[in-house]
C-alpha cells in the first residue's frame, strides 16, 4: 500500500509540482512576461501575456516537414523531447526552498550535466537536419556553451566551497546541505564573498537561456534561426517550450543557490499563522511555489528582458571572450575568497 | 476541445516570412515599418519568422522576376499547412509599370493560389495591418475546416 | 563595453506607449493621400487620355453597342496602379478621383477593380445641321473674327494659326488633320469628343472651344 502511495506521489512530482506542468505554465507565462516587457521597454504594447500560450497550441496544429536532406528521421524527431524531458527531470532536482521532490539523489554535478542535455538535444537536431544555416548554428551553439560552462563550473564550485568550509565539509556538492546552510545562516547573497558569484551567475543566465545579446547561435536575421532553420510544427513548438522552461530552470537554480534562505522566512510565517502537520507542508510548498515563481520573474526582467531591450547581438568570439574575461574573473575572485574562508 | 484551441490559437499567433521576389523595397519598408513602435503588430501576434518552416503567412512583394520565380515557389512549398499568401502591392498581382518585361515572370497568381491582395503602391502600414488580419481569419478558417 | 540605452529602456517601462492602435483606433488617411479611385461616368467624354498616360497599364476601355448608342465602360485596376494620379491629372473634365481611402484588401481580384459605364448618344442628331455649315464657316471665317461653338467642339482661328501639328499630335481622338504645306486645319466632328486639349496644347492660342 505504502509502495503504492509513493509511486503515486512520485508521479505526482514528475507531472504535477516541480515537474511537467509547473513547468509548462511556469515557463509560458515567463516567457510571456519576457516578450511583454521588452515591448514596454522599447516603448511598444507588445504582445498579451499569453502569447506563448498561442504559439506553443498554435505550433501544435501546423504540419511537421521533415527536410529530404536529413540524415536521420529519428534523431531529428526525438531531439527535442530528450531536451524538454531532461529539462523537466532537471526541474525535479532544484530545491524549492526547503522543498525537494528527489532529495539526496542528485547534487550539483549531475545538474551541471543535465544542463548540457537540452543544449546537444539543440545541436543534434540541427546537425540531423542537414541545412548548411544549422551547421552555422551549430557550431556557435557549441562555442557558446563552452563559453558559459567555464563561469557556471567556478560559481557552483565557490558555492560549494562556501558551504562546505562553514559547515567543515571541506567542498561540498550536496544542494541539501547548501539549503539546510542557508535556512540556518540566511541567504548566501548576503555573504560578501559570493557576490561577485552571483553577479557572474546573472551573466550567465542569459547565456544558457540564448537569450538577446548572446544568441549567435539562433540568430533569425543572418542564419535563419540556426538550428532550428528545418523544424517546423510540433517538434519546433516543444523546442520553443523548451527554451522557455530552460529561462525557469536557470532562474530557479540561482534562487536556490544564493536566495535559499527565503524558505526558512516562510516556514516560519506559516508556523505563525497557527498551521501545523500536514496542512502546515501544504500550504508551505504552495507559498514557496508563489515565492519562487515571483523571485523567477524578477529575475528573469533583470537579466534577460532589461538585457535584452539595450543591447545587440554579440559576435560568438565576443561572446566568449565575455564569458572567459569579466564572468569567470568575477566567479574566480568568490572562489579565492572563499577558499580563504572569507 | 484540443481542436478548438488550436483553431482559437491559429487566429492569435500568425508568424510572417518576407519574400522579396524583385521588388523595388517601397513595399518592404512599409512591411517592416509595420513591425515598429509606431504600428506594432506583435501586439496582435504577428512576428517575423526567420525561416519560412516555421512562418503560417507568407508576404510576397514584387513583380516576380523570371530570377527570383523558382526561389519564390521552393519558399512558398516549404511553408507548413495551413498556411496562406499574400501579395503586397500592384507589383505581385500585376506586374504593375514592369508589366512586359522580359525579365518579369508575374503575376504570382499564375503559379499559386494567392489568399489575399493589398492594393497600394506601396501600401500603407494600416492596408497591410487590414490585409494581414483578414489572412490570420482565412488561416482560422483553413484549421477549423480540416 | 557601453549600453547608450539604459535610461531610455527604465523610462519607457514607466510611460506610455507611442502606438497608434490601429485597427482598434481607425486612422485617416494624411491630406492629399492618394488612394482608393472614384470615377465620375456623368462627367467622363470618353477621350481615351487616361489610357493613353497610365504607366501601369491599370486603365481599359471597353464600348459595347446599346439601343441608345454606345455603352463605353472604363475600368481601373487598383492592383495595376502606381497611384500616380497622372490620369486624373490629364483628365480635362475632373472625372477621374484619388481619395483618401487606403484599404484596398481584397481576397479576389475582381473585388479591386473600379468601373463605371456611361451611354454616350449616337452623333444622329448633331452632325446633319452643322456639316454643311462647316464648310460653310471656313472661307467666311477669313474675314470675320472666329467665335466659339456653341456645342463644346474647337474652332481654329486661321489668322493667327502657324500650322505646327501639335494640336493633331495631341489629340487623343485623333480628330484633327493638318496639312503644314496646304495650310488647312480640319477637324473630324464625328470623332471629336471636346475635351480641349488641342486648345490647351496649342502655342499660338488660336484654338477657341
Amino acid at each position: 500500500m505504502s509502495i503504492v502511495m509513493s509511486a503515486l506521489q512520485y508521479l505526482g512530482y514528475i507531472l504535477i509540482f516541480p515537474g511537467f506542468l509547473f513547468c509548462f505554465l511556469a515557463g509560458l507565462l515567463l516567457c510571456g512576461i519576457d516578450r511583454k516587457l521588452v515591448a514596454k521597454m522599447q516603448k511598444r504594447v507588445g504582445p498579451p501575456i499569453l502569447q506563448p500560450f498561442y504559439d506553443f497550441f498554435k505550433l501544435c496544429g501546423k504540419e511537421t516537414i521533415i527536410p529530404a536532406a536529413a540524415s536521420s528521421k529519428t534523431v531529428f524527431l526525438m531531439a527535442p523531447l530528450v531536451g524538454l524531458a531532461s529539462l523537466v527531470v532537471l526541474q525535479l532536482f532544484i530545491p524549492v526552498f526547503n522543498f525537494t521532490a528527489f532529495s539526496g539523489m542528485a547534487d550539483i554535478i549531475v545538474i551541471l550535466y543535465l544542463l548540457l542535455i537540452p543544449a546537444l538535444a539543440n545541436i543534434l537536431g540541427g546537425a540531423a537536419s542537414g541545412s548548411p544555416y544549422a551547421g552555422v548554428g551549430l557550431s556557435r551553439e557549441m562555442v557558446t556553451i563552452i563559453a558559459c560552462e567555464l563561469p557556471l563550473v567556478l560559481v557552483l564550485l565557490s558555492v560549494g566551497k562556501a558551504v562546505g568550509s562553514a559547515t567543515g565539509e571541506g567542498l561540498t556538492f550536496s544542494f541539501s546541505s547548501i539549503m539546510a546552510y542557508q535556512a540556518a545562516h540566511g541567504s548566501l547573497i548576503l555573504k560578501a564573498s559570493m557576490i561577485p558569484a552571483a553577479v557572474a551567475m546573472l551573466m550567465v543566465i542569459p547565456g544558457e537561456t540564448g537569450s538577446h545579446p548572446f544568441d549567435a547561435a539562433e540568430a533569425e536575421t543572418e542564419i535563419c534561426e540556426g538550428l532550428l532553420a528545418e523544424y517546423s510544427g510540433p517538434p519546433l513548438g516543444i523546442f520553443k517550450l523548451s527554451h522557455a522552461i530552460k529561462m525557469l530552470t536557470m532562474t530557479s537554480l540561482f534562487v536556490a543557490l544564493f536566495l535559499g534562505g527565503i524558505g526558512g522566512g516562510i516556514e516560519s510565517l506559516v508556523a505563525l499563522a497557527g498551521l501545523s502537520g500536514a496542512a502546515a507542508g501544504g500550504v508551505s510548498v504552495l507559498l514557496e511555489a508563489i515565492v519562487l515563481f515571483l523571485l523567477c520573474v524578477v529575475l528573469t526582467v533583470v537579466c534577460i528582458s532589461f538585457v535584452h531591450a539595450v543591447t545587440a547581438r554579440l559576435k560568438i568570439e565576443q561572446i566568449f571572450k565575455f564569458y572567459w574575461t569579466v564572468a569567470s574573473g568575477l566567479a574566480l575572485i568568490s572562489l579565492v575568497l572563499a577558499w580563504y574562508g572569507l | 476541445m484540443f481542436k478548438k484551441l488550436i483553431a482559437e490559437s491559429m487566429g492569435k499567433s500568425p508568424w510572417l516570412f518576407h519574400i522579396n521576389a524583385g521588388s523595388c523595397n517601397g513595399c518592404d519598408i512599409e512591411l517592416v515599418s509595420v513591425l515598429t513602435p509606431r504600428y506594432d503588430a506583435e501586439r496582435l501576434g504577428f512576428k517575423l519568422a526567420g525561416s519560412p518552416r516555421h512562418a503560417d503567412i507568407v508576404v510576397v512583394t514584387g513583380p516576380v522576376t523570371t530570377q527570383s520565380l523558382p526561389r519564390v515557389l521552393r519558399a512558398i512549398s516549404q511553408v507548413p499547412e495551413p498556411r496562406c499568401i499574400v501579395t503586397m502591392g500592384s507589383c505581385p498581382q500585376s506586374g504593375n509599370v514592369f508589366k512586359g518585361s522580359y525579365s518579369v515572370a508575374g503575376p504570382l497568381s499564375k503559379y499559386v493560389h494567392v489568399d489575399v491582395d493589398v492594393a497600394g503602391c506601396a501600401p500603407k502600414p494600416q492596408a497591410v495591418i487590414d490585409g494581414l488580419a483578414l489572412a490570420t481569419k482565412i488561416l482560422k478558417e483553413k484549421r477549423e475546416a480540416k | 563595453m557601453d549600453f547608450p540605452f539604459v535610461k531610455e529602456a527604465v523610462k519607457q517601462l514607466f510611460s506610455k506607449t507611442s502606438c497608434a492602435m490601429y485597427p482598434a483606433v481607425p486612422s485617416e488617411a494624411a491630406p492629399h493621400y492618394r488612394g482608393r479611385i472614384v470615377y465620375h461616368p456623368e462627367l467622363c467624354i470618353n477621350c481615351g487620355m487616361c489610357e493613353r498616360v497610365c504607366s501601369g497599364n491599370a486603365i481599359t476601355r471597353s464600348s459595347e453597342k446599346v439601343e441608345e448608342g454606345e455603352k463605353i465602360t472604363m475600368t481601373f485596376n487598383l492592383g495595376s496602379c502606381t497611384f500616380c494620379a497622372t490620369c486624373a491629372d490629364f483628365c480635362s473634365r475632373h472625372a477621374i478621383e484619388f481619395t483618401g481611402d487606403y484599404h484596398m484588401v481584397a481576397t479576389k481580384e475582381e473585388d479591386l477593380l473600379v468601373s463605371g459605364s456611361f451611354i454616350k448618344k449616337p452623333p444622329v442628331k448633331k452632325p446633319a445641321p452643322p456639316k454643311p455649315a462647316a464648310p460653310a464657316a471656313a472661307p467666311a471665317a477669313g474675314a470675320a473674327p472666329v467665335k466659339p461653338r456653341d456645342d463644346g467642339k474647337p474652332v481654329n482661328d486661321p489668322s493667327k494659326c502657324v500650322y505646327c501639328t501639335l494640336c493633331a499630335k495631341k489629340c487623343p481622338a485623333g480628330a484633327l488633320e493638318v496639312d503644314r504645306a496646304a495650310k488647312t486645319w480640319t477637324l473630324d466632328e464625328d470623332k471629336c469628343v471636346g475635351c480641349g486639349t488641342c486648345a490647351e496644347a496649342c502655342p499660338k492660342k488660336c484654338i477657341l472651344i
